[in-house]
């Protein structure tokens, strides 16, 4: 089933949060990121595991492939580090771990997904700007929540 | 929030009890961690709730309250963690003034033995509050203080009564980080009738950034930059204006950093019934004797790789450690301690 993480930067009020515990989980590698923009704002940048994936379709060697959630994976031992997924990537996620000599990124938490746990991050943000679930579950809820502020 | 993250069944139990001293973001996040180990977690806050500056700091338009409550009740009926509210621990020193939610005092050294480990995670509250003439006027507040009252208030433990009252008031905040871009916009939600904020630099350099500045402006805030109070004018104990200093930038140094110089003789008075410091929070370790826990020359908690102090089966974690900071950081700092408390209880086996 289709699940996807998003982010709702009006929410967000950069607290770092996300990325502590992204960080905290992967050894100081986090994978969602915050960035400072220069007019003061701070936004967190991390995959969007696209249904229409531009780094699955260029990989020259099909490293990247959909999980049973549509998480968009990158398959490290496939992987050759050409850096193509980054050159495609409009959010520029992939990103080269000098640890493992390939390309990585956010894989929605697959092995919390297999323990049946939601994505680390959007577990704890403490402002509910990170939501996860299937689209139309999902959608539904951002709009009751707005209907619950518009109130 | 789920400070459990890491799990979602409470585990076999350890046998092993824990106690944390501050219930903020690093107290729960490293309850999450612990109770995902099994351990027993037993949680001492002298406010009644958990939650720290996220309940009783940040305004409610930041963090949901809801959210924050969530979290705990998870901790609290799923995974058995005792919440001791309203409960100060106390290092030897004399009850502070203004605990004003404390009913019990537990001391320190009563806690250890009790404990296999204990957990020190208590903040940073005090507000930098500037030597300046007029400063100990009756409406001179720091940020957090107005903050905490809001909260308590929203929260329902207090009645609207006893805040500051707001209503058609003018209000000067000194400060452009993100707690005096807070308390303008409570003030403004309040009813305050002129919101004035001042800044030695321009909002260019604004540690809350230009964008949320420029907000703030858009709904009237009167925005003073390159101004530095020089003294606090009064009236029968109470302000009645602030004098502020007109200031212009120097040239970079070699860090590009540009500082306030002086114009002479160029003073601006503004009227104002308050005077809001919104200029920091101060380091303040909850021990004001020697309890063998060492600080380091900012008065910061030193912790070693484990996060534990330098007093053994005593840890430390959150902005008492690392210094003012946000809540991510406390939490990945609770949960780094968290971790160093399993693996001395649990060693190998952890
Ligand atoms: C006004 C304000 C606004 C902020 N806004 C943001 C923001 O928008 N985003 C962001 O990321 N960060 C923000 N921060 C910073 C953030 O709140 C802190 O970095 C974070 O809460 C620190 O977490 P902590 O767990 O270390 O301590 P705290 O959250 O301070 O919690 C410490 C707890 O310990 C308790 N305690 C202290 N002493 C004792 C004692 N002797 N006995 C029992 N209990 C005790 C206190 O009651 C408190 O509940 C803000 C801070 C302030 C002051
Ligand atoms: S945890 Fe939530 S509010 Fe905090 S930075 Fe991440 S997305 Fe923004
Ligand atoms: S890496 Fe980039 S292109 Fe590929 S799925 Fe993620 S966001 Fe889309």
């Amino acid at each position: 089933m289709k699940k996807v993480l998003f982010i709702d930067y009006n929410r967000c009020i950069g607290c770092e949060t996300c990325q502590s515990i992204c960080e905290f989980i992967h050894r100081d590698k986090p994978f969602i990121k915050i960035f400072q923009t220069s007019t003061g704002l701070s936004i967190p940048i991390t995959c969007h595991h696209c249904e229409n994936a531009p780094c699955l379709n260029i990989c020259p060697t099909k490293a990247i492939y959909k999980d049973e959630d549509d998480a968009v994976i990158i398959n490290t031992e496939k992987c050759i580090g050409c850096y193509m997924c980054l050159a495609v990537c409009p959010f520029g996620i992939p990103s080269f771990d000098i640890r493992i000599g390939a390309m990585n990124k956010c894989d929605m938490c697959a092995d919390r997904r297999k323990r049946s746990l939601a994505p680390a991050c959007s577990e704890m943000c403490p402002c509910v700007a990170i939501f996860f679930g299937e689209p139309q579950a999902l959608e539904q809820t951002i709009k009751a929540k707005i209907a619950e502020e518009l109130a | 929030m789920r400070f459990a993250f890491l799990c979602r069944d409470k585990p076999e139990p350890s046998n092993r009890k824990i106690a944390i001293i501050g219930a903020g973001p690093a107290g729960l996040s490293a309850t999450g961690y612990l109770v995902c180990h099994g351990h027993e977690v037993h949680i001492f806050d002298k406010l009644p709730e958990p939650g720290g500056l996220m309940l009783f700091g940040i305004p409610e338009f930041r963090i949901p309250i809801s959210r924050v409550r969530e979290g705990f009740a998870e901790l609290r009926d799923i995974f058995g963690v005792k919440f001791h509210g309203r409960t100060k621990i106390v290092f030897g020193n004399k009850p502070d003034e203004g605990d004003s939610f404390v009913d019990e005092f537990i001391e320190f050294d009563k806690l250890i033995k009790d404990f296999d480990a204990v957990l020190i995670a208590t903040g940073t509250w005090k507000s930098i509050m500037p030597k300046i003439e007029g400063g100990d006027l009756k409406g001179v507040l720091p940020a957090l203080s107005l903050l905490f009252k809001i909260k308590c208030a929203r929260l329902g433990y207090i009645s609207w009564d006893n805040i500051t009252p707001l209503k058609e008031k003018t209000v000067v905040i000194i400060g452009a980080g993100h707690t005096a871009v807070d308390v303008a916009i409570e003030c403004m939600s309040l009813g305050a009738s002129k919101i004035y904020m001042c800044y030695r630099r321009t909002i260019l350099e604004a540690p809350a950034g230009y964008h949320e500045i420029n907000f703030l402006k858009n709904r009237g805030v009167i925005w003073y930059e390159l101004s530095m109070p020089t003294r606090i004018i009064g009236e029968n104990g109470n302000v009645k204006a602030i004098e502020l200093q007109q200031c212009k930038l120097s040239k970079p140094d070699k860090n590009g950093r540009r500082y306030p110089i002086p114009i002479e003789n160029q003073f601006v008075t503004i009227d104002t019934n308050y005077i809001i410091y919104a200029i920091g929070q101060k380091l303040t370790p909850p021990f004001q004797q020697d309890i063998d826990v060492k600080l380091d020359d900012w008065g910061r908690i030193i912790v070693d790789d484990l996060h534990m102090t330098s007093r053994e089966g005593i840890f430390a974690a959150g902005d008492i450690v690392i210094g003012p900071s946000k809540v991510g950081r406390a939490i990945q700092d609770g949960l780094y301690a968290a971790e160093g408390i399993n693996y001395w209880l649990m060693g190998e086996q952890s």
